[in-house]
């Protein structure tokens, strides 16, 4: 290997630490054998050097059989207790040595790395390097496990690693204590490697995600890289790294949702089902306050973003805040959100209130005062901790917007579903056309998968995807969208899936496709359906007489005798596969 | 109804059911092993394992090899019957055909797995 830390140091370390015990081992073992072998025994003869091996050998151990082969002289007897305490010293010191290295922590360390290092190259899949195992990093390594995408973790908190480790996932998930910005951590984790498909950089501090995003970039040029930060200055430098990097803002993503929830409330809750978020389905409706006062306690990253999405639609909106601004705002509140700063920002009239610190205590005591204040208004809350869910579950919002959450999600479709992002502006541009558009298209997911949990798969069509499309194809066949999404166990049914999206070799994009959309090699395809219907799919383009039958309802004799009858009797037409219509 | 599976199934069956027939009766006692089942048998199993060839699948194969386990162990069956009566002259002796009634039932449960494997594989279709 190119680099001489992978495998070397561990076995290098045990024998430059084991070098003087082992050195005074055999000297003290030579010296033992050597001189039994030379004192005379009670027949005037000395043992041979055989028997000499023997007796030290047993005697050093203190496994002490005995006086073997025969009584020893007193000579020998002399030198057997010379050989006694100075093998068994021997023996403890070089027992002493190796405890000794087992407990040096580094030691351990290279231990742990060389077992990372393993077990990364053991992957034997394509993977992700997650930076940053907190609570973004969890949602998404679980997120990463159930559509069976193995990943590498690395986070600089012990503790992190180790509850890594009690996790139940499917796929491969190994995870190193270090810090991810140093590059030879990266490589450990196999940045490097072919089958690594990207870093994803999230972790507290937005300079170290900055700078895993820039060691990334230089050690693979080729790879995606998805970095988590909320500040201007850092988006900017993120993009400069290129094609295939992207940068996740919690805020934005959210206040992005919360104004397609106010612009198109469908929108929002096809993303929330998608997303699987608890108590969505696609007959929930969300209910939106009529138009209003809204007021945004908070105004930090998120309330920045929440007031430009806001004012964008037209909305009167108030701000309380303790800090001093730049910004040009109309009703600006200085001090923390009392029930005295609520009246001065107008609660009693209030439809909307958003508390966006980034303290939950902060946050739930603006709840309480709102509410008691204007019962019936409208909640957004920004809950920053995972371990606080019960206590803003039990406080009963209307939407509660969790950082961690949403940067995961968002994070999770880049990676599992990476035309989700183009299909979501088409529906938004639709949505300009026709405003029933997307509720059209809930009712139509709602008829296919019902109350199924929705699943998102992207389909490439390539060879070792899809091995019997391949051999359709190279037998001349026209495959179509519709075709394959029969059932193979009854072709006058159809699977449980919508295609959202295909997108072709040359980077055509098309919508919603409909069933007589035909199939072409390198085909990226977006579908939404249940586990199932997934599986089932998966299985139709892997076995060519499931496809040969769900395209044509017929069944291809899977014997030579049989296809060679079929033959005979009906002619080489009745094997083949739907031809493209000769061009006119 | 598919022509070709009642085919297929007639002979995945009846390599079993005839296998069975043969196996029948006290182990040991040459008169309830027939001679002219047990060539039936080697031809019934034959023509199922040419059925067989040529199918591109994963179950396709493990069809295949549960046939060619079959066909093996009734050969080898055959094999030991001729060289008794025709090249040893001993005769059908109670241990001879108790090695041959064996042979046949390993062959058996080969046709069993056979016929388990179609039927799961058609249960699974809803057509």
């Amino acid at each position: 290997m190119a680099n001489p830390r992978s495998g070397n140091p561990v076995v290098f370390i045990v024998l430059r630490e084991m070098r003087t015990p082992i050195l005074v081992l055999i000297f003290v073992y030579a010296l033992a054998i050597f001189g039994m072998a030379l004192i005379p025994g009670r027949n005037g003869e000395p043992m041979s050097l055989f028997h000499a091996f023997y007796f030290v050998m047993y005697t050093a151990t203190t496994t002490g059989f005995g006086e073997i082969p025969e009584e020893f002289s007193d000579a020998q007897r002399m030198w057997a207790i010379v050989c006694l305490f100075c093998t068994v010293v021997t023996w403890l010191y070089s027992i002493g040595a190796i405890i000794r290295l087992l407990q040096n922590q580094f030691f351990q360390r290279a231990m742990e790395e060389l077992y990372f290092i393993r077990a990364v190259r053991r992957i034997n899949k394509g993977y992700y390097i997650l930076c940053g195992f907190g609570d973004t990093g969890s949602i998404l390594a679980r997120g990463l496990s159930d559509s069976g995408i193995p990943g590498v973790v690395l986070d600089i908190d012990k503790h992190r690693i180790r509850a890594l480790d009690l996790r139940d996932y499917t796929v491969p998930m190994p995870g190193l204590c270090c810090d991810a910005s140093e590059p030879r951590f990266l490589i450990d984790a196999g940045v490097k490697s072919p089958r690594c498909l990207g870093v994803i950089a999230m972790t507290r501090d937005e300079e170290v995600n900055l700078k895993i995003a820039a060691v990334s970039r230089l050690l693979n040029p080729g790879i995606k890289i998805i970095a988590k930060s909320a500040s201007a200055f850092h988006e900017e430098t993120l993009a400069t790294l290129g094609r295939d990097t992207h940068v996740v803002d919690p805020f934005k993503v959210f206040a992005k949702g919360l104004g397609a929830a106010i612009y198109n409330p469908r929108l929002y809750i096809l993303n929330e089902w998608l997303s699987r978020a608890k108590g969505i389905t696609l007959t929930t409706r969300l209910r939106l306050p009529p138009p209003g006062r809204w007021i945004i306690c908070g105004y930090g990253r998120m309330g920045k973003e929440v007031y430009r999405v806001l004012v964008g639609f037209n909305v009167d909106t108030a701000v309380i805040d303790s800090r001093n601004h730049e910004d040009d705002i109309d009703i600006y509140i200085h001090g923390r959100p009392t029930a005295k700063t609520l009246r001065a920002a107008g609660i009693d009239k209030a439809v909307g209130v958003v508390a966006a610190n980034d303290d939950d205590g902060r946050n739930l005591s603006i709840i309480i005062n709102a509410r008691s204040l204007n019962p019936g208004v409208f909640m957004i809350v920004r809950q920053n901790k995972n371990q606080n869910e019960i206590a803003f579950s039990a406080a009963n919002v209307d939407i509660i917007m969790q950082p961690s959450l949403v940067t995961a999600r968002k994070i999770l479709f880049l990676l599992i579903a990476p035309l989700l992002k183009s299909f979501f502006s088409y529906l938004v541009k639709k949505h300009w056309q026709d405003p029933r558009f997307t509720g059209r298209l809930l009712k139509r997911l709602h008829k296919t998968l019902g109350e199924a949990a929705p699943q998102l798969l992207t389909l490439e069509l390539r060879e070792d995807r899809v091995h019997a499309l391949y051999r359709a194809w190279s037998q001349g066949g026209e495959i179509r969208l519709g075709d394959i999404l029969r059932d193979h166990r009854e072709r006058e049914e159809t699977l449980p899936i919508v295609p959202f999206a295909i997108r072709s070799v040359d980077g055509a994009l098309c919508f919603l496709p409909d069933d007589q959309v035909v199939l072409r090699p390198g085909d990226e395809l977006l579908l939404c359906g249940s586990e199932t219907a997934l599986w089932i799919l998966d299985a139709t383009l892997n076995n060519e007489y499931l496809l040969y039958y769900v395209v044509t309802g017929r069944n291809l004799p899977r014997g030579y005798f049989m296809r060679w009858i079929r033959r005979k009797l009906e002619g080489d037409e009745a094997l083949r596969w739907p031809r493209r219509p000769a061009v006119v | 109804m598919n022509l070709e599976k009642v085919i297929f199934g007639f002979f995945i069956v009846m390599a079993l059911t005839l296998n069975f027939g043969f196996f029948l009766g006290e182990m040991d006692n040459p008169q309830y092993h027939n001679v002219y089942e047990l060539f039936i048998v080697i031809v019934v199993n034959l023509i199922a394992t040419g059925l067989k060839l040529g199918d591109r699948t994963q179950i396709g194969a493990i069809l295949l090899s549960t046939s060619l386990v079959a066909d093996l162990q009734l050969i080898a069956a055959a094999l030991y019957w001729t060289l008794v009566v025709h090249v040893t002259k001993t005769g059908l002796t109670p241990d001879v055909t108790a090695s041959i009634v064996s042979l046949n039932g390993g062959a058996m449960v080969a046709n069993i797995v056979s016929v388990v494997m179609v039927v799961a594989e058609t249960l699974m279709l809803r057509r």
